[in-house]
């Protein structure tokens, strides 16, 4: 990103809003348990990363959870929930970025997004067993899992629910961007 | 589909808690978001609903705003103490119904999470109702000044927050009117298997980005008109001032920490 260039700023701030609402408009997938639920609040992040590179692009997931925090707060006092879409939407992002800019061309996107779903779920379900799944132990108060539980709940809920949500997300920016390819062309270029 | 979004939940009156320094009142909440985690028998939860109800009184807050913030938790809070009731087996044998026994401590364990959670709920509320958003960001701002020297961008990222914030009711406006123009035209975004959900998106999404560039560039041009050039130098409309009732507030609170460390067990 730029530094102190206007147009960056104010781009980044109103697809920040942009993915805001439609972080409000989630949805859950019916095999899943309710509290897993779907969003496109990533869409306008990888726009942001595409677009003016993959600094805009985190910030769009970092104002998006602060935003939220500051609407509604956190049922556990500190912003696990938020921390975990946080980390979520910067592991997605970051490979498509670098994938798709290693080869500059439509055709690669497909292979990026691809990249990017793997790296999301994969990372996730490493922090949901070592960090996400204990911090909400500890904030709720919850009973206590053991490793085997929490195994078992990530390889037969999270990570595949991760890989259903990337691989969704993942097709409907796909979509969006091959409609906006040689726009977003022009606005990188200026 | 619109209307469940609750948008700045601010409610302008004068009380004590709204004319509070922003920056104390961040201060406050994230101080008392860690002694909360301190109360662990009944004479401390007793003495932090206490002090959560006078802060209420203070804030002149209606009661029926603060049980409307509470709504979206209640399911989930409900859930923890039910999981607490069924699962906690500690104490006491109080009821046996089949298979299902009910102990002691897993009751005592329930209302206490439970009440923490709904305290904790009640005092990040307040702040939502008490502070508009943009001064949380003013006050963000100048509490993370200082980061400034390792050069993290503070002044921007503040400045992409309001912006951001400004933005939220005519972006969503905005989606609103092309969802109704899409739906005109026979678009369901509602119903439907997922395949179909996620084409009705597409439209919806495409003029969304697209208006959302036009009105960051227009943004961009007017504030270069206006002489915009980073947070260098730059003055401020909305001042912030520290009064004697913010640091007594902080006080209060370290008053409360400190009986709260006493009462424990």
């Amino acid at each position: 990103m730029k530094k102190n260039n206007v147009r960056v700023l104010t781009a980044v701030g109103l697809l920040s809003t942009l993915s805001y609402l439609l972080m409000l408009l989630n949805f859950p997938i019916p095999p899943f348990p309710g509290f897993l639920m779907i969003d496109f609040s990533d869409v306008p992040a990888l726009i942001a990363a595409i677009v003016f590179g993959p600094v805009a692009g985190i910030t769009v997931e970092f104002l998006k959870n602060v935003i939220n925090f500051i609407m509604t707060g956190s049922p556990t006092g500190v912003p696990v929930g938020h921390l975990a879409n946080f980390a979520a939407g910067v592991t997605f992002i970051l490979p498509v970025y670098y994938v798709y800019k290693r080869f500059e061309s439509k055709k690669a996107m497909p292979f990026a997004i691809l990249a990017g779903v793997v790296s999301m779920s994969a990372i996730m379900s490493v922090l949901n067993y070592f960090i996400i799944l204990p911090a909400y132990t500890l904030f709720l108060g919850s009973p206590a899992m053991s490793g085997a539980e929490m195994r078992q709940m990530i390889v037969a809920g999270i990570l595949p629910f991760n890989l259903v949500k990337g691989a969704i997300v993942g097709i409907v920016f796909y979509m969006i961007f091959v409609r906006l390819y040689s726009w977003t062309k022009k606005l990188a270029a200026a | 589909m619109m209307e469940k979004i609750i948008l700045g939940r601010y409610l302008p009156a004068d009380s004590v808690v709204h004319r509070m320094d922003p920056r104390a009142k961040l201060l406050f909440i994230f101080g008392f978001v860690l002694i909360v985690f301190v109360a662990n028998n009944v004479a401390t939860y007793a003495l932090l609903g206490a002090f959560t109800l006078l802060i209420v009184f203070l804030s002149n807050v209606k009661l029926r705003f603060l049980i409307a913030g509470l709504k979206p938790v209640i399911l989930l809070i409900l859930f923890t103490f039910f999981l607490h009731v069924f699962f906690t087996k500690e104490g006491e044998i109080l009821a046996q119904v089949g298979f299902l026994s009910i102990y002691e401590g897993g009751v005592i364990k329930g209302v206490f999470i439970s009440l923490r959670f709904f305290l904790l709920i009640l005092v990040t509320s307040l702040l939502t109702l008490t502070t508009p958003p943009i001064s949380v960001t003013d006050g963000i701002e100048s509490l993370f000044g200082p980061l400034k020297k390792i050069k993290v961008p503070v002044h921007e990222l503040a400045l992409m927050m309001s912006i951001s914030l400004r933005f939220i009711p005519t972006l969503l406006d905005e989606t609103d009117k092309i969802m109704k123009a899409q739906m005109a035209r026979g678009a369901d975004f509602t119903s439907g298997s997922i395949a179909n959900r996620v084409k009705a998106v597409i439209p919806l999404l495409i003029p969304l980005f697209v208006s959302a560039f036009k009105r960051a560039e227009e943004l961009a041009v007017a504030m270069e008109a206006r002489g915009y050039k980073g947070g260098e130098g730059r003055t401020k409309y909305r001042v912030l001032a520290w009064h004697v009732r913010d640091t007594g507030a902080l006080l209060l609170l370290a008053v409360l920490a400190g009986a709260l460390f006493m009462l424990r067990s």
